[in-house]
């Protein structure tokens, strides 16, 4: 019986053992016990070439950073119209599939332009991130996001719409919304901590 | 004609597989969601009251 479970849900078991293993890592003690040891990695990263211009660059910091805003203005965009045509709440006079197709396409842009911008600004303040708790809560909700977008909500859109739970489609669309703001509002409260 | 049907049991049971994933992960996303920025708005609440009663 499991067998056959297991060959007709993968990704649902795939996806449970994954929620189990983040509880795991979270309150087993993992993270504390990996804590301390990344802390080098950090001090290293304030000495590479990025993290030197950051640091004694200011301009090259705030030009940078502009960039990442524009990259997540981008996201956040992309994210708004595909999810709310999935809400049903804008634009609802273009087909469902047209939608998704090409805002995902515009968000792959705007995630690599701020995962770009993002290590070379995590260089320059390599240190004083590593302190921040939010900081470490931002990489758990993009991580989050990312393996979201592309392992649950892209697969499932790949199917046909009409065919597919209209609650589940709606879901998706609230849980992406909401996951990205996370990723955003963390992103901007580093800069008001520490 | 088999190997239709076959296929296209094959292409259901994927779609229930991926719908049952997206179901998990969004009920935990939404869920998660929530009673973070409850908490978050609670103690912004809480220090609020502090500083000016």
């Amino acid at each position: 019986m499991f067998v056959s479970m297991f060959t007709s849900y993968p990704r649902t078991l795939v996806v449970v053992a994954a929620l189990v293993m983040m509880l795991v890592l979270i309150y087993g003690g993992i993270t504390e016990a990996v804590y301390p040891m990344l802390l080098s990695v950090f001090e290293w990263l304030e000495t590479t070439w990025f993290g030197v211009i950051g640091k004694t660059w200011g301009a090259a910091f705030a030009f940078v950073e502009a960039v990442h805003l524009l990259g997540l203005a981008l996201l956040g965009g992309c994210v708004l119209a595909g999810d709310g045509r999935l809400l049903g709440l804008v634009l609802t006079d273009v087909p469902v599939n047209t939608v998704v197709e090409r805002t995902h396409r515009v968000f792959v842009y705007g995630l690599v332009i701020c995962l770009a911008t993002g290590i070379f600004m995590a260089c320059g303040v390599a240190t004083k991130i590593y302190y921040l708790s939010v900081y470490w809560f931002k990489m758990l909700a993009l991580s989050a996001g990312i393996l979201f977008h592309f392992q649950i909500r892209k697969p499932l859109l790949s199917h046909d719409i009409h065919a597919l739970n209209p609650v589940v489609v709606k879901m998706v669309g609230v849980a992406s919304i909401l996951v990205w703001f996370m990723v955003a509002a963390t992103g901007r409260w580093i800069g008001f901590s520490g | 004609m088999a190997d239709e049907s076959k296929s296209k049991n094959r292409g259901a049971l994927k779609r229930k597989d991926d719908q049952t994933a997206a179901l998990i992960v969004a009920q935990a996303f939404i869920v998660f969601s929530a009673i973070y920025w409850f908490m978050q708005i609670e103690s912004v609440r809480e220090l609020l009251q502090l500083a000016y009663g």
